[in-house]
């Protein structure tokens, strides 16, 4: 009795924790579906329509502009940023010569520093260089925030790597840069994708730079959002429709590899 | 083929100093085995001589040539892990051939060599598969395929047996020993495994602490330990170790009195193998003392008195029957050897 | 292992990019914070001040406020996050098939961007058509039309609701990561002896979670003291200066007022108390390996 009274308690807790976690994003794919005048009642019945979406590609939105810009920032942070960190990863996974300690301690520190210290010289940088605006200037402040994190995770994911499988390939005859081409490469793929993929949501989601270094040409997509706050007030379902083109990109990354994403998400900061 | 020779060698690890110094000269096609406890010393020497960890201090010569600065991978040696070493993302095949695709073979070379050194092993089926899909001796025959695929100057073996189940244990036992035979090529094996150390070896090195302490063929370190550390560390169940005193030709312990052809000594230590003990008649019997301990093994019965501080073994027939608590008395079998050991220095007396 | 300079080579292109991108900026900020430097008056860098810059934001009582604001927030939600993480680790550490949907749907608020959270908490307390303003109205009869984000202490309470439900996740997983870490025989032992289930928890699992628990605490203190989106698109740091974190208000005296020298210095503050906090964290993550293992 005790016992299916506690079965039951548990199963009710879960749902409940799926439902608040859920509900919010239900609701704004909900809404992105909705005419303008359901949008300001709370329904969830209402004829759905797409016009939400042709509408924030037109004028004056261009929401295509955004969704461009934000495709390239993140992707080129990423092939940027990734082979990089993988190289000093596993410099630091394998190797134990002077001074790692400390460059180690010098990269987990950079991940503390808070994003406004570093956006104001480069504002003041950009602006010098004529940048602003552009999505090179976003893809270089990105990289700042980007590369230690995806150092610290792919360590993590080496780390797990026996070292066993690298020293029989050194016995049996391949070179340093052999041994990271065949064995370390082709082993340390799952996490490598998973910190590229990290990294592609970090830099998709990044608003503060972008907010301060954009303004009309390499705006992304979650700055982009702030447009639909008009004189007419906020335009709630073009908003949400916007939100969805953010988020479903991203989730779709998240579920296919959710399995190595919690590992990774904790990988780095824990061990 | 080739000897090696590590002469004068120091490893330090910043300030841990893991084999203070180090000689040892390994004939050419001689199956070699470091024997000792974890922490002794002996994968260090193995990883130094395969030059996976960098030498402090000394030389090493693989062929009469020094390499101490030479890359693993220039060293032309073979090498078998304790957890295989296996790559987990190519298949058997690939994992065989990998060291002849690094020296350049073309592939269809590659796999006739291949195919050739896997039936050699028994893996001629598995070939397709991943490491991950294998069993463990499996696993273990493919990374011996791997190993012999080329025929190295070296084979080095990290107790690659260690995690393999007791009989599967034994039947590799005797491929490896087979193989050795076949191929001649000299081989240094790592094992903490006294028995894998005495049915493979040609030479054993007795190692603690970073340093050897003996060697010398299987059957010298059997009968002629040279100290009491190697005393103890071979054989199953291990020597019994009695200390006492010598006085006019006779040895004296708690329950122990027996003649010995040894000068007079205050302190000393007398070993005696249980295989070299007999069950005798309780009243004549040099050794009494209450019974602690039966252990039936099968071929023998294991008998555990217990004189004073010490407990003794001594291996009887199948069939002796005994009540526990009953004394019994033991006597040394003729023929059987004594042992007489230093208590301080622990070293062996001559006698 | 040999070759001594190849780690050195594979960490070059890495170490550039962080120096670029990190130091560089930081000292040029850290120049910045001693100069006068008004982007409205000048083009160029001024003069050389001191510590001007530095007096000037602890006499600033909108900076004082701001700092209460962030001191208020960051306890608050760290308290909060680290609870409903370690509840919900416990909650979801049994293999089900319920467990595993509940683990794979919380990824889904962990990657959303906290920039659309603000929009969608927004829309959703709006008093007029949100359908939580309007929902808790329906429940609690006492939170009928209460305007949320225009009063001070809801609009608080939102911005911390939408932090929270952001963090959980992750420090969820991180608390999962630690659980497996604690061994099943210490809990089967503690049952076998006749502990209760509240006992278990509070004498075998949680003292043995203490370290897994303090970074966890850590890292959300740093991300909450990093906060910075939600402010912009959720309450806008009003009503008044009420949701002003320090974040938020040194990118106002940057990029509202133009104050570079100000805004550096505060920026520099605001580092100041985040490295504290890192320099401690990284410690522990490298002294205390055994410790924090997951």
């Amino acid at each position: 009795m005790k016992k299916q009274l506690f079965w039951w308690g548990e199963r009710a807790l879960l749902v409940f924790v799926a439902v608040v976690a859920l509900f919010p994003i239900l609701w704004m794919f909900l809404t992105a579906f909705k005419q303008p005048l359901d949008a300001y009642r709370v329904s969830i019945f209402f004829t759905p329509t797409f016009n939400n979406f042709k509408a924030v590609f037109d004028e004056p939105w261009y929401l295509g502009r955004m969704v461009m810009n934000s495709v390239i920032v993140a992707s080129v942070t990423v092939m940027i940023s990734v082979p990089c960190a993988s190289l000093a990863a596993y410099a630091f996974s394998r190797f134990r010569m002077r001074g790692r300690k400390f460059l180690f301690f010098l990269v987990l520190s950079t991940q503390f520093i808070p994003a406004v210290v570093i956006v104001l010289p480069f504002f003041l940088m950009f602006r010098q260089l004529g940048l602003l605006d552009t999505r090179l200037a976003l893809i270089i402040v990105n990289l700042a925030i980007v590369t230690p994190f995806v150092i610290w995770m792919i360590k993590g994911f080496i780390d797990a790597i026996p070292v066993e499988a690298e020293e029989a390939a050194m016995v049996d005859g391949a070179s340093r840069l052999r041994v990271i081409r065949d064995i370390v490469l082709p082993m340390a793929a799952p996490g490598i994708l998973t910190s590229s993929i990290f990294c592609f949501i970090l830099t998709w989601n990044e608003f503060l730079f972008a907010l301060i270094i954009t303004r009309r040409e390499a705006v992304t997509l979650p700055v982009g959002l702030v447009n639909f706050r008009t004189e007419r007030g906020d335009l709630w379902e073009l908003m949400s429709a916007a939100g969805v083109m953010i988020t479903v990109p991203i989730f779709i990354m998240a579920i296919i590899i959710q399995k190595h994403f919690t590992r990774g998400m904790t990988a780095g900061a824990v061990k | 083929m080739a000897e090696v020779r590590l002469e004068n060698v120091v490893k330090r690890y910043g300030g841990f100093t893991a084999l203070p110094k180090l000689d040892l000269h390994v004939n050419e096609g001689e199956f070699l085995v470091l024997l000792g406890p974890s922490g002794c010393g002996k994968t260090t020497t193995m990883r130094l001589i395969a030059g996976l960890e960098e030498i402090t201090e000394g030389d090493l010569l693989i062929g009469g040539e020094r390499v101490n600065d030479k890359e693993p991978k220039d060293r032309d040696i073979a090498m078998v892990f304790q957890n295989y070493g296996l790559y987990p993302h190519m298949s058997v095949a690939d994992n065989i051939g990998y060291p002849l695709k690094l020296r350049g073979l073309g592939k269809s070379e590659r796999m006739a060599q291949v195919r050739k050194v896997a039936e050699k092993v028994e893996l001629g089926e598995l070939l397709d598969r991943r490491p991950s899909e294998l069993s463990g001796g499996q696993r273990q025959r493919v990374a011996l395929a791997r190993a012999i695929v080329r025929r190295p100057q070296l084979f080095l073996m990290d107790e690659p047996l260690s995690n393999l189940d007791a009989k599967l244990r034994v039947t590799m036992r005797a491929e490896l020993k087979h193989m050795h035979h076949e191929m001649g090529i000299t081989t240094v094996y790592v094992t903490h495994d006294q028995m894998e150390a005495m049915t493979l070896a040609s030479r054993i090195v007795v190692m603690n602490k970073g340093r050897i302490v003996q060697l010398d063929t299987p059957e010298r370190i059997y009968s002629e330990p040279a100290d009491l550390f190697v005393a103890d560390f071979i054989g199953s169940p291990s020597m019994n170790l009695i200390h006492g005193q010598i006085a006019g030709g006779t040895f004296t312990a708690e329950g122990i009195s027996l003649p010995v052809s040894a000068p007079d000594r205050a302190k000393v230590v007398l070993g005696i193998r249980p295989e070299d003990l007999q069950i005798s008649d309780a009243s004549t019997a040099p050794i009494k003392a209450p019974i602690f301990a039966l252990e039936l093994t099968g071929e023998s019965t294991l008998v555990t008195l217990r004189a004073g501080a010490t407990q003794l073994c001594a291996r009887g027939a199948a069939d002796f029957r005994a009540k526990m608590d009953d004394t019994c008395g033991l006597a040394p079998r003729p023929g059987g050897r004594i042992h007489l050991f230093d208590p301080e220095s622990g070293l062996r007396l001559p006698s | 292992m040999r070759d001594r300079g190849l780690p050195f080579v594979l960490m070059a292109p890495a170490f550039l990019i962080v120096l670029a991108t990190t130091l560089y900026p930081l000292s040029y900020s850290l120049i910045t914070s001693f100069r006068e430097w008004r982007l409205t008056r000048q083009r160029r860098p001024g003069d050389f001040v001191g510590i001007d810059n530095y007096t000037g934001a602890f006499t600033n009582h909108e900076f004082l406020s701001s700092l209460w604001v962030t001191t208020v927030f960051v306890t608050i939600s760290v308290v909060a996050t680290v609870v409903l993480a370690m509840a919900l680790a416990l909650l979801l550490r049994r293999t089900g098939r319920l467990h595993t949907f509940v683990r794979i749907i919380l990824i889904l608020p962990f990657a959303m961007s906290p920039a659309l959270i603000g929009v969608s908490f927004r829309f959703m307390f709006n008093p007029e058509f949100g359908v939580l303003a309007q929902g808790l109205g329906a429940i609690f009869p006492f939170l009928k039309g209460v305007a949320w984000l225009a009063d001070p202490r809801f609009a608080m309470g939102i911005l911390i609701v939408t932090d929270v439900w952001h963090w959980v996740p992750y420090m969820t997983f991180m608390c999962l990561g630690g659980l497996t870490a604690v061994p099943r025989e210490t809990e089967e032992a503690a049952r076998i002896d006749g502990a209760s289930g509240f006992r278990i928890l509070w004498e075998i699992i949680l003292p043995q979670m203490r370290g897994v628990l303090v970074v966890v605490a850590i890292l959300k203190t740093i991300f909450a003291l990093k906060m910075f989106d939600q402010v912009v698109t959720l309450t806008g740091g009003g009503p008044g200066a009420s949701t002003e974190t320090l974040a938020y208000f040194v990118f106002k005296v940057g990029f509202h007022w133009f104050d570079m020298g100000q805004a550096s210095a505060m920026a520099w503050i605001l580092t100041a108390i985040m490295m504290v906090i890192s320099i401690w964290y990284v410690r522990l993550l490298m002294s205390e390996r055994k410790l924090v293992t997951a």
